[in-house]
C-alpha cells in the first residue's frame, strides 16, 4: 500500500516536471527541469526492481545528454530579455495528439505480455547478470548493429565538425 | 565489529544506523581537513601555519566557522535566486552519497569467504551509483556558475561542464577494469574478491597499476582538485563558481571539496587497494580502509600544493588523446587476461 502511495508520488512527480519543462519560460530552467525528470525516472525504475536501468539513465541521460544541452545553452548567447511565452497554442490539437500517443502506448503496453502491469512488481527483479546474457546471447545481433550505428554517428559527427583546411 | 552489526537485525535499521555512523566519521573529516591542510601546507611552504586556536591550531576550523557564520548573506541583484541559493547545497550531498556502498570493516567468514561489513547500502550496481553521482557532480558547480551571472563564473561553469564530461568516460573505464577483472559490479563483492584472490593493483600485473594510478587521476579531475583545478584556477578567474558566494554557502562549496576529496580516495582503495583488507582486519575493523585512504588523501593535497594547473586546452587533449585510448586498451587486455584465465 505504501509502496503503491510511493509510486503515485513518483509518477506525479514525473508528470509535474516534465510539464515544468514543457511550460517554462526560461531555457537553463527548463534543462534543469529536464534533468529532473530523468532522475524521478530513473527512481521509478528502482522501484520497478531495475536498478541496473536506473543507473544507466542517470549515467547516461542526466549525466551525460542533459550536460551537454547545458553545454549548447551556455555557447549560445544570454539575452535576460528573451522569454519564451510557450503558450499552447491550439489545445484541441494538442488533445487529440497527445490522447492517440496514450493509446497506441497503452495498447502496445497490454498487447505484450512481459509488460502487462501484473507482470511488473519487485518481485521479479532483473539482474544485471541476467541483462548481460540477454544482450550478448540472443539479442547480439541487435546489440552489435546498434553498436555500428553509434559509431557510424560518432564518425559523422567528426566529419561535421572538422576544420575545412584551405 | 561483529557484536555491533549483529544488535541491528532489520536492513532498514542496520543502514541508518551505519549510515549515521558513515556521515558523521566524513564531516568529521570534511571539517578538520581544512585544518589539517593548511597545516600540511605551511609545512611544505616552510611556514608553520595556523596554531593558535587550541592546542596546535585544531580548533581553527571552528573559528572558521563561526567567522563565516557572521558573514552577510549576499546574492547579486542579477543572479538567478533559485539557483544560486541550490547550487551550494549540492556538492556536500553528492560526495557523501558515493560512501554508502562503501563497505568499511570486513573479516574472515566461518566457511573462509571475505564477508564485508559497516556497508551502509550493499548496493548490486555499487559501480554505476557512484558513476552516477560523479556524473551529477557537474550540475551544482554550473548552476552556481550560470547563476552567479558573473563572467568568470560563467567561464568557469563552462570548463567544469566541458572537464567533468570529457573525465567521466576515462573514469568509468578505469573502474571497469577493476569490474572486468573481478566480474562483480557491486563494491562490496570487488572487496570480496581482492581479499581471497589479491589486491588488484598486484593481482593484475602491471594493468592493475596503471588503471590504479588513472582512476585515481581522474578522481582528482572529478573533484575538480590541482593538477586539474582548472573550474577553480583562482590566478585566472579570482575563485572559478565562488566568486559570488559569501559565508556559509562558500563555506559548503570548500567542505564538499574535502568530502568529496575523501571519499574519492575510500573508492580508489575499495576498487584496486583491497578495500578493508589486511593483515587482522577482524580486529581493526574500518583502520585499514581510513589508512589507506588517509594515504591517498595525503597524496592529493601534497600534489596539490607541490604541483601545476593544466591549462585548459592541455587537458581536453590529454583527455581526448591519450587517457580515453589508455583506458580502453586497459580494459581491452583485462577482458583478454580474463578470458584466458590468466586471473
Amino acid at each position: 500500500m505504501i509502496g503503491t502511495l510511493f509510486l503515485l508520488a513518483l509518477l506525479s512527480l514525473v508528470l509535474l516536471c516534465s510539464v515544468q519543462v514543457a511550460r517554462c519560460p526560461d531555457l537553463v530552467h527548463s534543462v534543469l527541469w529536464l534533468a529532473v525528470t530523468l532522475l524521478s525516472t530513473a527512481c521509478v525504475l528502482v522501484w520497478l526492481a531495475a536498478p541496473f536501468l536506473a543507473g544507466i539513465q542517470i549515467v547516461l541521460y542526466t549525466g551525460g545528454v542533459i550536460t551537454l544541452m547545458l553545454f549548447g545553452v551556455m555557447l549560445t548567447h544570454r539575452d535576460a530579455t528573451a522569454v519564451v511565452p510557450n503558450p499552447i497554442q491550439r489545445p484541441a490539437v494538442a488533445l487529440v495528439a497527445a490522447v492517440t500517443l496514450l493509446a497506441i502506448l497503452l495498447a502496445a503496453i497490454w498487447r505484450t505480455p512481459e509488460l502487462a502491469p501484473a507482470a511488473m512488481s519487485p518481485q521479479h527483479e532483473v539482474t544485471t547478470l541476467q541483462i548481460g546474457q540477454v544482450l550478448l546471447a540472443e539479442q547480439l545481433l541487435a546489440f552489435e548493429v546498434l553498436s555500428v550505428l553509434l559509431l557510424a554517428a560518432m564518425v559523422g559527427a567528426i566529419v561535421l565538425s572538422r576544420r575545412k583546411d584551405p | 565489529m561483529s557484536q555491533l552489526e549483529a544488535l541491528v537485525e532489520d536492513p532498514w535499521l542496520h543502514g541508518l544506523v551505519i549510515g549515521f555512523l558513515v556521515l558523521n566519521l566524513l564531516m568529521a573529516v570534511g571539517g578538520f581537513a581544512s585544518w589539517w591542510e593548511r597545516r600540511f601546507a605551511a609545512r611544505i611552504q616552510n611556514r608553520i601555519g595556523p596554531n593558535i586556536v587550541g592546542p596546535l591550531g585544531v580548533l581553527q576550523p571552528i573559528a572558521d566557522l563561526i567567522k563565516m557564520a557572521q558573514k552577510e548573506d549576499i546574492v547579486p541583484r542579477d543572479a538567478d535566486r533559485v539557483l544560486f541559493n541550490l547550487a551550494p547545497a549540492l556538492p556536500t550531498f553528492l560526495a557523501l552519497g558515493g560512501a554508502a556502498v562503501i563497505p568499511f570493516a570486513g573479516s574472515w567468514g566461518e566457511d573462509g569467504r571475505w564477508q564485508n561489513q559497516l556497508v551502509v547500502a550493499d548496493l548490486d550496481i555499487g559501480i554505476l551509483w557512484v558513476m552516477a553521482l560523479a556524473g551529477l557532480m557537474v550540475f551544482p558547480v554550473w548552476m552556481a556558475g550560470w547563476a552567479s551571472n558573473n563572467k568568470y563564473t560563467l567561464l568557469a561553469g563552462m570548463r567544469a561542464v566541458a572537464q567533468g564530461i570529457s573525465y567521466e568516460i576515462p573514469l568509468l573505464l578505469s573502474a571497469l577494469v577493476a569490474v572486468v577483472a573481478t566480474g562483480e559490479l557491486s563494491i562490496s563483492g570487488i572487496v570480496s574478491w581482492q581479499a581471497e584472490h589479491g589486491w588488484l593493483i598486484w593481482r593484475l600485473p602491471v594493468l592493475g597499476f596503471v588503471a590504479f594510478l588513472l582512476f585515481f587521476l581522474m578522481s582528482l579531475a572529478e573533484a575538480n582538485r590541482i593538477p586539474f583545478d582548472i573550474p577553480e584556477a583562482e590566478s585566472e578567474l579570482v575563485a572559478g563558481v565562488m566568486v559570488e558566494y559569501t559565508g556559509l554557502k562558500f563555506g559548503l562549496f570548500l567542505f564538499a571539496e574535502y568530502v568529496h576529496t575523501f571519499v574519492a580516495a575510500l573508492l580508489a582503495v575499495a576498487l584496486f587497494l583491497g578495500g578493508a583488507h589486511g593483515p587482522f582486519a577482524e580486529r581493526v575493523g574500518p583502520l585499514w580502509l581510513l589508512l589507506k585512504a588517509g594515504l591517498l588523501f595525503v597524496s592529493i593535497y601534497w600534489i596539490r600544493w607541490s604541483w601545476y594547473r593544466f591549462r585548459a586546452d592541455q587537458l581536453m587533449v590529454l583527455c581526448w588523446h591519450y587517457l580515453i585510448p589508455i583506458t580502453v586498451l586497459l580494459v581491452m587486455g583485462t577482458a583478454t587476461m580474463v578470458s584466458l584465465g590468466w586471473l
